[in-house]
């Protein structure tokens, strides 16, 4: 095992991850604001919408992850009528599939954290004389962020590693170009490489949420 | 609550929304560039590192009959895999890009998951699977299958020195196959193997022949292409394959069901590069020998 070998493995199966960091960012930029929303919309007091949030969200936890790529790339063309303006391309279908569950997710952390915030606090607020918009960006929010945050920061870990899952829709990506190089190079080296790769891009993304964490202790 | 302590929460609002307006320009920069890529990646004559921009173009060309979009594998040597610079190369591969060339049309390589291949190929996503398809009844009923153009065998691999010299020593051994393959029903049907042999399924066939070296199992079946290349780069003088044979089995080419169209294209083209030669140089050139049998009449 010489060091051309492993720059040459990690070279090749390092191919993969501009695609794996653009569907991590993408996918958590859109995924936190719509998650958030969804919350909002479990406690509207319209109650169609509030039926539309929480079966949305039973849907997208109860499923695979995989069966709704597949479902949204494959099925939606299918759709009679609607189907030909649903075909979509192999990558925008990965970030909609992705960014629609991981909302899910994060939306039953944000309720979660809502839960948390002592309803003193808005008996509080109300006696001070804050308005609703007041009392929520000011009392609520930083609060319900504290105490999300850890949550946040589990599902965005995971959202590193299920970005190995483009691979059902023929988007190569790290974990993809190892096991092409295992299966054409017969040695299992590959392998690591990727586990070191992922391991890295965790240890960057622990760090920055470990330190955004900081800032919400009070 | 003192003036200090709302400062602080302001400014955390601040600073939260001030990051989420960079990440989305960052993003749109992002998808900006992706954006052109593909432009660029489509205007290549062959996309031979498959990476996304090969990955779009499929899409966008579904239906398009004058681009060669080959769905394939690209974990599967010698028929179709990776060299040391990601590049997608092999027989089927090489057989797809020249057909491509002769006729004068785009080739997108595209690897896909191979356990989406039909969905893949009736989506309109690919319209030609060509990576080692086993022709089967089944598949000829779903897929508009070529005649055949590569006989295929399961053969039995095991280590240089070990005693199993033909089919039937192996009844009480350990023998390992790939999952779902078309070893697995090779090995079902041959009654040959006893009920006293042990059976191991893999998820792929390089775990199979490390285990094989090992000793942790005596035997492999696998397709006679594979364990040839394999054998070849990685076994010499250490695995070596049995005489006997299982379930002859032959690869074609697969199109949607109903595209007559393009199939005859490349199917005529084929049997030309078969007759002038072609297909047996590039055959030479990945198994040493002609194994190409094609035949093809309108």
């Amino acid at each position: 095992m010489d060091l051309n070998y492993v720059m040459a493995t990690f070279a090749r199966v390092g191919a993969g991850i501009g695609t794996t960091l653009k569907l991590f960012f993408i996918t958590i930029v859109l995924s936190l604001p719509l998650g958030f929303l969804i919350t909002l919309l479990e406690r509207c007091r319209v109650a169609p919408l509030r039926v539309i949030a929480k079966t949305f969200v039973y849907l997208m936890r109860s499923t695979p992850l995989v069966l709704q790529l597949l479902f949204i790339y494959f099925g939606l063309p299918l759709l009679p009528g609607i189907g030909k303006y649903l075909e979509l391309q192999r990558f925008t279908a990965t970030i909609v599939g992705f960014v629609l569950n991981y909302a899910a997710y994060f939306a039953e952390i944000f309720r979660g954290g809502l839960l948390a915030v002592n309803q003193g606090q808005h008996e509080a607020a109300q006696v001070l004389g804050l308005t609703p918009a007041q009392t929520i960006l000011h009392i609520v929010l930083p609060q319900m962020m504290r105490v999300a945050m850890p949550s946040i920061a589990n599902e965005t870990i995971t959202l590193v590693k299920d970005t190995s899952l483009m691979f059902i829709l023929a988007v190569p990506e790290v974990l993809q170009f190892a096991k092409s190089a295992v299966s054409s190079t017969g040695k299992t080296f590959p392998f690591v490489v990727a586990g070191v790769i992922y391991l890295v891009m965790n240890l960057i993304v622990t760090w920055a949420l470990r330190r955004i964490e900081k800032k919400f202790e009070y | 609550m003192g003036p200090a302590a709302a400062v602080t929460l302001e400014e955390i609002m601040k600073r939260t929304l001030c990051l989420i307006l960079s990440a989305l320009m960052i993003v749109t920069l992002l998808a900006a560039c992706g954006g052109s890529a593909p432009a660029a990646a489509s205007s290549a004559a062959a996309a031979e590192s498959g990476s996304q921009p090969a990955a779009d173009a499929s899409s966008a060309a579904a239906g398009d009959n004058n681009k060669l979009i080959v769905g394939l594998d690209d974990q599967f040597p010698p028929m179709g895999f990776r060299n040391d610079k990601n590049e997608i190369v092999g027989f089927d591969v090489e057989l797809a890009q020249t057909v491509g060339k002769r006729l004068g049309m785009e080739v997108v390589l595209t690897p896909i998951d191979w356990t989406t291949k039909e969905l893949e190929l009736n989506g309109g996503k690919v319209n030609v699977l060509w990576n080692g398809l086993t022709i089967t009844d089944e598949r000829k009923e779903s897929m508009l299958m070529s005649p055949a153009y590569l006989a295929n065998a399961q053969v039995i691999v095991v280590q240089k020195d070990s005693d199993i010299h033909s089919l039937k020593d192996l009844a009480g051994k350990v023998v390992g196959l790939q999952d779902t393959s078309s070893a697995d029903d090779a090995y079902a049907q041959c009654s040959a193997f006893g009920t006293e042999s042990q059976l191991v399924k893999a998820a792929d066939n390089v775990s199979l022949f490390n285990d094989l070296k090992i000793g942790r199992i005596d035997a492999v079946v696998i397709d006679k292409v594979f364990a040839d290349y394999y054998i070849t780069e990685n076994g010499e003088g250490k695995l070596r394959t049995l005489d006997d044979q299982l379930a002859d089995e032959e690869y074609g080419i697969a199109f949607k069901k109903g595209n007559t169209e393009l199939a005859d294209k490349v199917l005529t083209e084929l049997a030309a590069m078969v007759k002038d030669g072609t297909a047996a140089e590039i055959s030479k050139k990945w198994f040493g020998e002609d194994r190409v049998i094609f035949k093809y009449s309108k």
